[in-house]
């Protein structure tokens, strides 16, 4: 089985490798890449970005190819390619050696417990960083100043809920998954069925979404096609997954993390050197800089005629060009606040670690070097900003998405010169491994829910050996991994932004509240578990099925018949019209007549939820949901057995060997 | 698997135990709200009261640059502060308590 398990993986990397440089051969003759915003590519900032680039995603689209960019980026084929071989080549050295010793379940989801403090630490890290905060973020920062800035600290802050109160108590009362620490002392298959499947909805959703996103960026980069860019992404997660489980996952992530840092760092300095390392002056000059004075002005403000007073340069500096609903902003930063502590593939990493002080040691870490992330990303937004100007990064893409390329490129000597060339594909190779090593992660926490809790303790009443328990595990990464790939191909026009709100808001309103009361609450029980993972998941999922997130037609309609309305105007007063205006006005009517008798996913002509994220409703319903079901369902045995969990959690002692079996 | 043996009745009584847990408990949970308080202050000041975020402070920088930038060494500040106390005070306790019951 095993064989036969390493053949279709082996095929279908093949295959992609084989597909792969006729792909790039095809796609140098074609048009220029289009300008998909990167979806949502990841974990961290996601919503922003891909909110920021979202209406140009959906002008864009019709016109496949049809759009002529005013400007792009070219990497230079034959070095970018070298680099992500070199990438491919690594990591499968990894995963060969991984593979060898993965003998048990053990070592297949956490990987025997032999990582250590600091690789754990590089590795959350590395969770965290994504493509969408590497690219999108310091995009949103080189358009919308500060704001884009503000945005960074939700994902860095996460880290303080795991720190204090969720990473060590799990450490010690868990083994593998959400449903080990849940089933602890309530009815177990229950428990683990329900666990299971919302580790499975969050982890999904978080991985279609990252599919679209790889499959939209290496389009963008290099010029692969969507569907040979998602079906090549996917079997190299499928390898990773299924011969090096855990162990390969995280090296995986390890070597991503360090690259990516050490890119983002040498950026940074040369922004830094640039500015004379004199922050006073860097803000100065951004603050002074007529094209962004004039951006501020004409393309976010949209004033024509400058406000009297009014100081265009220093609003860069001021909040509200980009986050414009304060309720909105204070949701989202409660899912940050809980929601990140409530995501299976991060949980999972605390079980990798052989002890609660090695796991504090992690997050410690992961936060130390989030930050420094974080904060150098904002240099370098702004950096774009001052260097390349607003309108230039506009020029090539409408989201921003590629400012921090677009330095690359300008600090390593500008387009066309070697040390250009060479920076500009060392970064797009970066951002290639940033998505591998994501998707890895989570395709791994979703098999690890079917296969230990729904196969190995629900079906087989936990009976079964190390080999079978292993065979499953892989199995069920290949089937996951296949489903994602299918997914991501189908859900290619899809608005991705939707699922990865979704994802955070099922962790923060339903997995967040459990697992706490779980740890914390001697009376907590079967009932209370159900209760809040159902109530919270659907609420969390009906409220963003309503909310602005979701694509509304009629509204597409209407902003379609305004282009054309303000063009037929233009028209009628006998004014010719230039080329790529007759372009514009085609492309919205068809628009507005594909779109005009639409309605949303769920039938609705606009959105009923005003806050795109629910947190600041779903999370205390969770709560709530859980605290009545408990209390209504009391269960003495539960409660008999705290005694169990408080001593374990807090001392760890009895704690899950990885050489327990 | 050898745990199974244990009183955890026993043990979830023991005075040593109770002092860790509501050390813990104290330390942890008031710390966690203080900061989460902290973390919200930003959206709600940048949402309601954004003209504190205009302050200029240092030439063109300011309060709500730096209000940003106090995130961070905030989150960095309570994880080392809690990195110091858990080295120093729970780690002894618990390896106290373990040295009891084994």
């Amino acid at each position: 089985m095993k064989k036969r398990i390493a053949a279709i993986t082996l095929a279908l990397t093949f295959s992609v490798c084989a597909a792969a440089p006729l792909a790039v051969a095809a796609s140098v003759g074609t048009a220029a890449p289009q300008t998909p915003a990167i979806a949502a590519p990841a974990a961290t900032v996601a919503p922003a970005a891909a909110t920021a680039a979202a209406p140009t995603a959906a002008k864009a689209a019709p016109a496949k190819g049809a759009d002529t960019q005013p400007a792009k980026v070219t990497p230079n084929r034959g070095i970018t390619i070298g680099m992500f071989a070199l990438i491919i080549a690594i990591t499968m050295g990894v995963v060969v050696w991984a593979a060898k010793k993965t003998q048990t379940a053990a070592d297949f989801y956490t990987a025997g417990g032999g990582i250590t403090g600091l690789q754990n630490g590089w590795a959350i890290a590395g969770d965290y960083m994504s493509a969408a905060s590497f690219l999108g973020m310091s995009g949103l920062i080189s358009l919308y100043g500060i704001d884009g800035f503000m945005y960074a600290v939700g994902p860095m802050f996460s880290f303080i809920a795991i720190l204090l109160v969720i990473a060590e108590p799990c450490r010690n009362a868990g083994k593998y998954t959400l449903g080990d620490i849940l089933s602890f002392r309530s009815s177990p298959k229950v428990v683990r069925g329900v666990a299971a499947l919302s580790t499975v909805t969050v982890s999904i959703f978080y991985l279609i979404a990252q599919m679209v996103g790889a499959g939209k960026l290496m389009q963008m980069l290099i010029g692969i096609p969507y569907r040979v860019s998602v079906i090549g992404v996917g079997a190299l997660m499928v390898a990773y997954v299924v011969f090096g489980g855990m162990k390969a996952t995280t090296w995986v992530q390890i070597i991503k993390a360090s690259l990516l840092m050490g890119a983002t760092t040498l950026l940074c300095i040369l922004v830094a050197a640039k500015a004379g390392f004199n922050p006073v002056s860097f803000f100065t000059d951004i603050v002074n800089n007529p094209a962004i004075q004039d951006h501020v002005r004409l393309n976010v403000l949209k004033d024509a005629i400058p406000k009297a007073g009014m100081d265009y340069g220093q609003r860069f500096l001021e909040p509200g060009l980009f986050l414009k609903s304060p309720l909105d902003q204070i949701s989202l930063g409660i899912a940050w606040a809980l929601g990140a502590a409530g995501l299976p593939h991060i949980l999972m990493r605390f079980f990798t670690v052989p002890s609660a002080k090695e796991a504090r040691k992690s997050i410690i870490i992961a936060l130390f070097l989030n930050s420094s992330f974080f904060f150098m990303i904002s240099i370098i937004g702004f950096g774009a900003a001052l260097y390349l100007t607003p309108q230039g990064i506009l020029a090539v893409d409408k989201g921003g998405n590629m400012a921090t390329l677009l330095l690359a490129q300008h600090m390593g000597g500008g387009a066309g010169s070697l040390g250009g060339d060479v920076f500009l594909a060392f970064i797009c190779a970066v951002a290639f491994a940033t998505i591998l090593a994501v998707v890895s992660g989570l395709v791994l926490a979703a098999s690890a829910a079917i296969a230990h809790d729904v196969y190995v303790n629900i079906i087989k009443d936990g009976k079964a050996d190390q080999h079978l328990q292993v065979k499953v595990a892989r199995i069920t990464s290949l089937f996951v991994g296949t489903s994602a790939i299918l997914m991501g191909l189908a859900a290619e026009k899809e608005n991705v932004v939707a699922l990865v709100a979704l994802a955070f808001a099922v962790a923060a309103s339903g997995n967040f509240p459990v697992v706490m009361l779980s740890l914390f609450w001697k009376k907590f029980n079967t009932a209370g578990i159900v209760s809040g993972l159902v109530v919270g998941t659907v609420t969390a999922l009906a409220l963003v099925m309503v909310s602005p997130v979701m694509t509304y037609p009629k509204k597409v309609a209407a902003d379609a018949k305004k282009i054309v309305d303000t063009l037929e105007k233009k028209q009628a007063t006998g004014v010719a019209l230039a080329d790529k205006e007759l372009k514009t006005l085609e492309k919205s009517r068809v628009e507005y007549e594909k779109n005009k008798d639409g309605s949303s996913m769920v039938g609705l002509d606009k959105p009923i939820f005003p806050l795109k994220n629910p947190g600041i409703v779903s999370v205390p319903l969770g709560f709530l949901a859980a605290v009545f079901g408990c209390l209504l369902f009391r269960d003495r045995r539960a409660e008999d057995m705290f005694a169990e969990i408080d001593v374990r959690q807090n001392t760890g002692l009895g704690i899950a060997k990885a050489t327990d079996h | 698997m050898a745990e199974t043996s244990y009183d955890w009745e026993k043990i979830a009584n023991n005075s040593k135990f109770l002092e860790l847990k509501n050390k813990k408990r104290s330390f942890l949970f008031s710390w966690w709200i203080i900061s989460t308080i902290y973390y919200l202050l930003l959206p709600v000041i940048s949402g309601y009261f954004p003209e504190a975020f205009r302050i200029k402070v240092i030439g063109p920088i300011n309060f709500g640059y730096l209000f940003i930038l106090s995130q961070f060494v905030v989150a960095i500040g309570v994880a080392a502060y809690y990195a110091h106390v858990a080295n120093k005070d729970f780690d002894r306790l618990t390896k106290q308590l373990l040295d009891v019951l084994n």
